[in-house]
C-alpha cells in the first residue's frame, strides 16, 4: 500500500473515479446493477489489468470512462478535469479505445487509407481539408509495414475484408495514432484465434512501453494478467473485489489468482459446479 | 427528338434528388421520407419568389436548396435531439410541409406565365449560341431552348457532383461516411455522429429541394402534389446506379446514381409513349423498388439452393 501511495505522488492521478453508481433497466426484470459505488485512481503511466467473471461490471467500467453511457451518481475525472458530464466524442479527445468485436473499432466498407485519415483527427476538428494527405499515407505506408501483415500495399482496400486479427492489430494502431492519454483495451484479444490474439497482445506490449501509454486493459486470460501490466484489478458483482499493485503482482502467479476468487465462491456459497465454471473460463 | 431531350433533361435535373436520397439512404442508412415535402418546399419557395417578388432566377433557385435543407435540419434535429425513429420523423417533417407548402404558396398551383425563370435565360442563351429558335440535330428539327436547358442541366449537376465527390473526401466528409458505416467506432475517435446526421440530412434535401427549383422552372409550374412518390423515384435511381455502375467508392455511386436517374427517366417516358397509363406510374415505380430490393436476397438463396443440389 505504501508503495502505491508514494508512486501516486510522484504521479498525478490520471484517472480518478469517485462512488460511481450505475443501474440498467432500473425497476424492471432485466434490471443490472454493474457499478456498485466504484473508487477507482489510475496514475499516470500505469499500465492496470481488470479481471472479472461476466457481469462483473468490468467492462461497463471501460464504457463509463469513455462515455458510452452516462453514470448515474458519482464522479469521473480524467487528465484533472471533470469529465462526468462529458459526451462520449467530447472525451475521445484524451482515449484511445479497441473494442472486444473486431468489426467495431474500424468503418468496414471504408479503405485502410480512409479509416486511418480518421483516427489521425480523433478528437480534433474535422474540417474541409483533403483527408488523404501525402503525409498520412507516408506515413502510414511505414508503420503498417511495421506490422508485418503485407498490408502496407492494399492501403485501398476495404478495410471489412481483412482479418479479425488484421483489424484489431489496425484498430490498436489508429487508437494510438495520436498518443492517447488514456488508451482503454476491452477484451481486444477474446474474439481472436490463439496466434492472432498472440499478434496483437505482442503489439499491444510493443505500442504501451514505447509511447508510455497510461493503459487500462480488461481481459479474461489469467495467463495475460500475469504477464502485463503493473497493476490488477479484480472485479465482482459491480465492486473492486481485490487491487493487486506493482510490487505484489511480481510475485504473483496464476494459482494466486484462481484462489482469490475460490475466496469469492466460499463467501458467495457457489457450488462445486459453478466453481468448475470458473476454472474452466479461467485457465 | 423532342421526346428524347425532354425526359433527358428532366432525369438529369431529378438526379439531383437521386444525388440526395443517395446521401441520405447510402451514405446514412436513412429512408428518409422528408424528401417528399422538401422537393415541393424548394419548389414552392423558389417559385413564390420569382412569381410573386420577381426575385432573379439565380437566387429563387438557391432559394430552393436552403428551403430543403431546412426541411433536412427538423428531420435530422427530431431524428437525433428527440430520437424519434428516423422514418417517422420523416413521416412528421413531409406531413408538416405540406401544410406549410400550402401557405407559402398561398394556392395548389403557381404557373410560370411570362415569369422570368431560368429557362428564360436558357432561351436567350441558345439562341445566341445557336443563332436561332431551332437547329437541326442527327436529322432533326430541335429547340434550341430545350438544348440549352440539357446543355446548362447537365453541366450544373457534373459541378455538383464533382463539390460532392470532393466534399466526401475531406476530413468532414469522410467522418459523414464513417459515421453511417460504423457510429461506434466514429464516436470512439470524437466524430459527433448526431451532428453529422444532422448536417447530411440537410444537404441530401437541400439537393432536393434545389432539384424541385430547377423542375418547377423547366416544366413552368410549381404543384403542391409534385413531390409525392419521389422518394422511391430517387431510390428506384439508386438502385438502378448500383447495379450499372457498382458501389466501390463514392465516386462510381455518385455516377451510377446520375445515370440510374436518366435511365429511369427515359424508362418511364418510353413506357408512357408506348400508351402506359400515366396514373399506374407510382404503383409501377413501387413494384420496380420492391422487386429491386427482394432480387439480391433471392438470387443468393437461389444460388445456394443449387449448390446443395449439387452437394
Amino acid at each position: 500500500m505504501n508503495n502505491q501511495q508514494s508512486n501516486a505522488n510522484l504521479n498525478p492521478a490520471l484517472v480518478q473515479l469517485t462512488d460511481v453508481f450505475k443501474t440498467f433497466n432500473a425497476g424492471t426484470v432485466n434490471e443490472v446493477r454493474p457499478m456498485q459505488g466504484v473508487n477507482l485512481t489510475i496514475t499516470e503511466g500505469s499500465f492496470v489489468i481488470v479481471l472479472g467473471g461476466n457481469g462483473s461490471g468490468k467492462s461497463t467500467l471501460l464504457n463509463a470512462i469513455a462515455g458510452s453511457f452516462m453514470i448515474d451518481t458519482g464522479k469521473i475525472a480524467l487528465n484533472g478535469e471533470d469529465v462526468t458530464q462529458w459526451p462520449e466524442h467530447k472525451r475521445a479527445t484524451l482515449i484511445g479505445r479497441v473494442f472486444q468485436n473486431p468489426f467495431s473499432g474500424t468503418a468496414p466498407s471504408m479503405s485502410i487509407l480512409d479509416n486511418f485519415s480518421l483516427a489521425a483527427k480523433r478528437g480534433k476538428f474535422r474540417g474541409l481539408s483533403w483527408a488523404h494527405s501525402s503525409n498520412l499515407q507516408d506515413e502510414l505506408k511505414d508503420r503498417v509495414s511495421e506490422l508485418k501483415m503485407g498490408l502496407e500495399n492494399r492501403l485501398d482496400t476495404a478495410i471489412g475484408s481483412l482479418s479479425g486479427g488484421q483489424r484489431q492489430a489496425l484498430t490498436l494502431l489508429m487508437a494510438t495514432w495520436l498518443k492517447p492519454k488514456l488508451l482503454l483495451l476491452d477484451e481486444h484479444t477474446a474474439a481472436l484465434d490463439p496466434k492472432s490474439a498472440d499478434q496483437v497482445i505482442a503489439l499491444t506490449e510493443q505500442i504501451i512501453s514505447k509511447e508510455k501509454l497510461t493503459t487500462l486493459m480488461v481481459t479474461h486470460s489469467m495467463q495475460q494478467a500475469i504477464n502485463l501490466g503493473d497493476r490488477i484489478i479484480m472485479m465482482h458483482k459491480g465492486n473492486m473485489l481485490h487491487d493487486v499493485n506493482a510490487h505484489e503482482k511480481q510475485r504473483l502467479r496464476i494459482d494466486d489468482l484462481l484462489s482469490r476468487f475460490e475466496n469469492v465462491r466460499r463467501r458467495e456459497l457457489l457450488d462445486e459446479s459453478v466453481a468448475d465454471l470458473l476454472r474452466l473460463r479461467y485457465i | 427528338m423532342t421526346l428524347l431531350i425532354g425526359a433527358l433533361t428532366l432525369g438529369i435535373i431529378l438526379s439531383l434528388l437521386a444525388l440526395g436520397v443517395y446521401i441520405s439512404y447510402r451514405i446514412f442508412d436513412i429512408a428518409d421520407i422528408t424528401v417528399d415535402g422538401s422537393i415541393t418546399f424548394g419548389a414552392a419557395v423558389s417559385s413564390v419568389l420569382l412569381v410573386q417578388m420577381g426575385v432573379h432566377p439565380l437566387w429563387a433557385t438557391l432559394a430552393g436548396f436552403l428551403a430543403g435543407a431546412i426541411a433536412g435540419t427538423v428531420s435530422g434535429i427530431l431524428q437525433t435531439h428527440f430520437k424519434i425513429n428516423p422514418l417517422l420523423s420523416g413521416i412528421l417533417v413531409m406531413t408538416g410541409l405540406y401544410s406549410v407548402n400550402l401557405h407559402v404558396m398561398g394556392r395548389s398551383n403557381i404557373p410560370f406565365l411570362g415569369t422570368v425563370t431560368l429557362s428564360t435565360y436558357c432561351e436567350k442563351i441558345g439562341n445566341i449560341v445557336f443563332g436561332g429558335n431551332e437547329i437541326l440535330l442527327m436529322g432533326w428539327t430541335v429547340s434550341t431552348t430545350d438544348l440549352m436547358t440539357l446543355i446548362l442541366m447537365f453541366l450544373l449537376v457534373s459541378s455538383i457532383s464533382l463539390v460532392l465527390w470532393l466534399f466526401f473526401h475531406t476530413d468532414l466528409g469522410t467522418a459523414m461516411r464513417a459515421s453511417g458505416d460504423n457510429p461506434q467506432m466514429i464516436r470512439a475517435l470524437g466524430g459527433n455522429v448526431e451532428y453529422y446526421k444532422i448536417f447530411g440530412l440537410a444537404l441530401s434535401n437541400g439537393l432536393v429541394g434545389l432539384a424541385g427549383a430547377l423542375w418547377a422552372q423547366y416544366q413552368n409550374f410549381a404543384d403542391v402534389q409534385m413531390g409525392i412518390g419521389m422518394v422511391v423515384w430517387g431510390l428506384a435511381s439508386v438502385i438502378i446506379g448500383e447495379a450499372l455502375a457498382g458501389t466501390a467508392s463514392v465516386g462510381t455511386a455518385i455516377i451510377g446514381t446520375i445515370i440510374g436517374s436518366i435511365l429511369f427517366r427515359q424508362l418511364v417516358a418510353i413506357a408512357l409513349s408506348f400508351g402506359l397509363n400515366p396514373n399506374d406510374l407510382k404503383l409501377i415505380t413501387a413494384l420496380f423498388v420492391f422487386a429491386a430490393l427482394i432480387l439480391p436476397n433471392m438470387l443468393s438463396k437461389l444460388s445456394v439452393g443449387k449448390r446443395k443440389v449439387a452437394l
